[in-house]
């Protein structure tokens, strides 16, 4: 059943929950036993690993809101980062290369925009089915190999720093910032909670669910586009598979930080820290040397066992 | 009286004079990157880099990244283990050209590293130790190509599409094929490394050409893969495949399978492992060793038959012999 | 995922109604798509051929007709193909301790189910959403299987458990058989008895479902369960097909198993779906994969035509049913 749409941030003693309680437990845990985690470096590795991941499961964080998903970021993502590879190899302009990854991004967001809000397909089915498009064109356009050769443009986005701050952070927070005043201070945020929670108040006010979902996933896109720079930028390269797979890491990020399925509530700082989470686990598993095996096991277990704290505290 | 309480000095002298000197040659940490934990080739890479460590007196720390073939992850574990700074690294890069900024992440730490298997396109290492992939494929595809005499319906079974090992391989069959005119090559179609793929491939295959005489598979999963869909179809044909793991030999005992490339990944391992230890220890390496290829029959295959953990390193001097330069 | 102006009215129970039409509507596309291969291809329409393809097929129903009725229930389970991993090692390995196919059998059941049971305990007792519960056991299974098997391969089995995977009875392939006769308990389970109706109802609104007394957890338990111990049965006839096991066979099967249940007319939203169309879609898939390798399409294509089909399959299907968001 629909609830009212919620326009204000929940109560932040609500929300000391999963999510904060595994991420500080993991903290203390790997200061104490892993050699090296709380050095200034290495907090800003972890922090940096993350950006990608983050600029995908913030704009998720509004896809999820509005009882939608979006399987197809990790594909895009692939897709824009041989994009903007190839662009700016072409091109010799980083900014090309931005450009046209956000471009792809934003028309493939727009596709599955399209797909669930004008088509009416479930958005699991209809971001499958672009997953599929997306995979396969970075698979032709590149054949199956990787793009190399790209100016140092693109290389130092990833390395440099904006006082002392290294670019994918500042990004990242940007991003941040943006997703933030977007979600609750604009108009189109209360509309996006709407999406979640009661669709026909939006018809009543003469506004289309359509066109704001389509702007919705757009968004999704987009970002996909910038994290595809952020790649391509980190690998010095664009790979056909490179990205696959991201699309569940950031829904599970999402779900972890207490986003729900099923009710229209949303918190994006939440959703961070849920990325940050996974990053220091396995950070700090790597820094203690555990088996890969074990890691492996590890992230499926925080991921349980976030949600199944969440789920404790909103039953009392 | 002198000399003897300068006797009595002479052994601790001695004694600590020998464990200083154990103290910094003993002991070193070498971490391992591999590609991923399911392909049974970097397990032979794995326990070729614990067997040189141990007889060394070093230890191993092994790098997998969670998903596999992972780049982000294999750039992150990097980053991560230049935090911890091990002794000296031994580097299977997912992808030969993306790894590229992690190789200099960590030459910019000033950590010695040995690259192992996969030639990566940049980056400045201690030493190189892998086979040729080329040349694997090209020798055990002249080997059944002569088993044929020369002539006959081939396929060729393809790895990943864009790897490395992949491209070298199936240019070494097509340039084997090549040298004989009596072959023809019906088609050419990937498995991705993968059994069961390969075995669907060669089913479908088996339906649109009625007499195929030898399949050419670029590892031997697919080759297994492509003998199970042989036997399911009551058809016969030579099959080669190239890795020469436990469960090929077991196969050319059998005679199912004709032949495979000895891919070597324990030597590999405990080669570059080698390598990275005597450069910490600033005694001679070789700076690169390309494996000559070996076609593992049912002639040779009992060196190979031996369980891994049995199996000894070669020494320094024989490592020498062993490939180019 | 609820959605409140989904039609609730429409399948336990009941044979001629739009969902039979539906799945007319599907057979007729699976024809349509054989008939434009057997002209497109002259090897497409042999016995040989056929065959494979139906055994093909089968590894993906067997997977995906457990996996339709947990999304029956408006519920997913993402790991199923790391259930078929597990599933067969654990069979695999049993088999060779003791030597008993029916053993291996029975452990590579008795596995899946176990797997499936704790996922249902995380959904119904621990109150996780089914996405993240199975994701999350996704991973714990992988972790299990990679620690387990330590890059190794299991192979070698005895032949006569071989003969359930690679078969034959008067002609037929055995995994056919088992295919059809899973065809006719699964429908008979969902469309003709108590459970199964209630099955559908907490598909179609699970709060009616509940006060009209069904016991969800219960049922739900079920479903999960049965969605496991059927990855566990594809486990046994992939071991027994490929005569080997290794910890990244379940990669490939996941996405395929959910799109053949998309293709074949379950709705995610619950409630709404049968496994003859699973089975439908299953065919579907495994047509035009097959197709590709006859005609020998670029791989490359395969992932992009497999996406198209998924979503134009769940369109048609919605603008006959009339029905939009």
């Amino acid at each position: 059943m629909p609830e009212a749409a919620v326009v204000s941030q929940p109560n932040l003693l609500q929300r000391i929950p999963g999510v904060a309680i595994v991420l500080g437990a993991l903290i203390v845990l790997f200061g104490a036993i892993a050699p090296g985690f709380l050095s200034a470096a290495n907090l800003s590795n972890v922090l940096v690993q993350s950006t990608i991941l983050t600029m995908l499961a913030l704009p998720m964080t509004l896809i999820i809101m509005t009882e939608g998903l979006d399987l197809s970021m990790g594909a895009v993502l692939t897709l824009t980062s041989l994009c903007v590879a190839i662009v700016s190899l072409a091109t010799k302009s980083m900014l090309l290369g931005l450009g046209a990854g956000v471009l792809v991004g934003a028309i493939f967001g727009a596709a599955n925009g399209w797909l669930v809000a004008v088509l009416g397909i479930p958005p699991f089915v209809a971001t499958l089915g672009t997953l599929g498009v997306a995979q396969g064109l970075s698979l032709i356009v590149s054949d199956g190999q990787s793009v190399v050769g790209i100016p140092h443009s693109v290389r130092d986005i990833y390395s440099a720093t904006l006082l002392g701050v290294p670019v994918p952070i500042v990004l990242a927070l940007a991003s941040y910032a943006a997703f933030h005043g977007l979600l609750y201070h604009t108009r189109f945020g209360t509309y996006i909670f709407a999406l979640g929670g009661n669709r026909e108040a939006l018809r009543y006010a003469g506004l289309s669910p359509s066109r704001l979902l389509i702007a919705v996933y757009a968004l999704g896109g987009i970002m996909a586009g910038v994290a595809g720079l952020l790649m391509t930028a980190r690998m010095n390269s664009g790979h056909p598979t490179a990205g696959l797979g991201l699309e569940f890491d950031a829904i599970a990020a999402v779900a972890v930080g207490g986003t729900s399925f099923e009710r229209g509530n949303g918190w994006l700082l939440g959703t961070v820290l849920g990325v940050i989470a996974v990053g220091v686990l396995r950070n700090g598993l790597n820094l203690i040397s555990l088996p890969s095996s074990v890691q492996v096991a590890s992230v499926g277990l925080l991921v349980i066992a976030a949600l199944f704290l969440d789920g404790l505290r909103s039953r009392s | 009286m002198r000399q003897q309480r300068l006797g009595y000095l002479a052994l601790p002298l001695l004694m600590t004079a020998a464990f200083t000197t154990q103290a910094r040659a003993d002991g070193e940490t070498i971490a391992v990157f591999t590609k991923n934990q399911t392909n049974p080739y970097f397990q032979t890479v794995r326990v070729g880099a614990d067997v040189a460590a141990k007889a060394l007196n070093a230890k191993t720390l092994h790098y997998i990244p969670t998903k596999p073939d992972s780049i982000p992850e294999q750039l992150s574990q990097i980053e991560d283990v230049v935090v911890k700074r091990p002794s000296a690294i031994v580097f299977i890069p997912v992808d030969y050209k993306a790894m590229g900024p992690g190789v200099e992440k960590i030459n910019d730490a000033k950590i010695p590293v040995v690259n192992i298997t996969d030639r990566s396109a940049s980056g400045n290492f201690v030493s190189f130790v892998g086979a040729d992939d080329y040349s694997l494929g090209l020798e055990t595809a002249r080997y059944l190509l002569k088993t044929l005499g020369g002539k006959g319906n081939i396929v060729i079974i393809e790895g990943v599409k864009g790897s490395l090992t992949n491209v070298d391989r199936v240019r070494g069959f097509n340039d084997a094929l090549k040298e004989n005119p009596g072959a023809k090559l019906l088609a050419s179609q990937p498995g991705n490394y993968q059994r069961l793929q390969a075995l669907q491939v060669m089913e479908n295959l088996m339906q649109s050409n009625p007499q195929i005489d030898g399949v050419l598979a670029a590892n031997d999963a697919m080759a297994v893969g492509a003998i199970e869909a042989l036997e399911g179809a009551n058809r016969t044909a030579q099959v080669i495949g190239i890795n020469g793991t436990k469960e090929a030999v077991d196969a050319i005992k059998s005679g199912k399978l004709l032949a495979s490339g000895d891919y070597n990944g324990f030597t590999q391992g405990c080669l570059g492992t080698m390598m990275a230890i005597r450069n910490l220890r600033d005694q001679p390496v070789i700076k690169e060793i390309v494996l000559k290829p070996t076609v593992i029959t049912k002639d040779n295959y009992k060196p190979f038959d031996v369980p891994l953990e049995q199996r000894t390193c070669p020494s320094f001097e024989e490592a020498a012999k062993l490939g180019s330069k | 995922m609820t959605d409140i102006t989904k039609d609730t009215a429409s399948t336990a129970g009941s044979f001629v109604s739009r969902d039979t039409i539906q799945l007319f509507y599907r057979l007729l596309a699976a024809l349509l798509i054989c008939a434009a291969l057997s002209l497109l291809s002259n090897s497409f329409l042999s016995v040989g051929n056929i065959l494979n393809v139906l055994r093909q097929a089968s590894l993906t129903f067997f997977i995906a007709s457990g996996l339709t009725l947990v999304v029956l229930t408006a519920g997913l389970d993402l790991s199923v193909g790391a259930n078929v991993a597990l599933s067969a090692c654990f069979a695999g390995t049993v088999i060779h301790q003791t030597g008993s196919p029916a053993l291996g059998v029975l452990a590579g059941l008795v596995c899946g189910g176990i797997v499936g049971l704790l996922n249902g305990i995380m959904v119904t007792a621990l109150r996780i959403p089914s996405f993240i519960a199975t994701y999350g056991m996704l991973w714990v299974l992988n972790g299990l299987t990679y620690w387990y098997m330590a890059g190794d391969t299991i192979h070698g089995f005895p032949a006569g458990f071989r003969q359930i995977g690679s078969g034959y009875l008067l002609g037929l392939p055995i995994p056919v058989y088992l295919l059809l006769i899973f065809l006719a308990i699964g429908t008979l389970f969902a469309q003709r008895t108590i459970w199964g109706q209630e099955i559908y109802a907490i598909g179609a609104n699970p709060v009616a479902a509940r006060l009209s007394g069904i016991p969800v957890a219960k049922r739900l338990l079920l479903v999960y369960a049965v969605s496991g111990t059927m990855a566990g049965l594809a486990s046994i006839i992939f071991l027994s097909r490929l005569n080997s096991a290794e910890a990244d066979i379940g990669e490939s099967l996941t996405l395929p198993a959910i799109a053949a249940v998309l293709i074949g007319g379950t709705s995610l939203f619950g409630g709404v779906g049968t496994v003859f169309g699973t089975f439908v879609g299953a065919l579907i898939l495994t047509l035009v994969l097959n197709g590709m390798n006859l005609l020998s399409v670029n791989a490359n294509w395969q992932p992009l035509v497999t996406g198209i089909i998924v979503v134009l399959a769940v369109w048609l299907d919605m603008k006959a049913r009339g029905r939009t968001q």
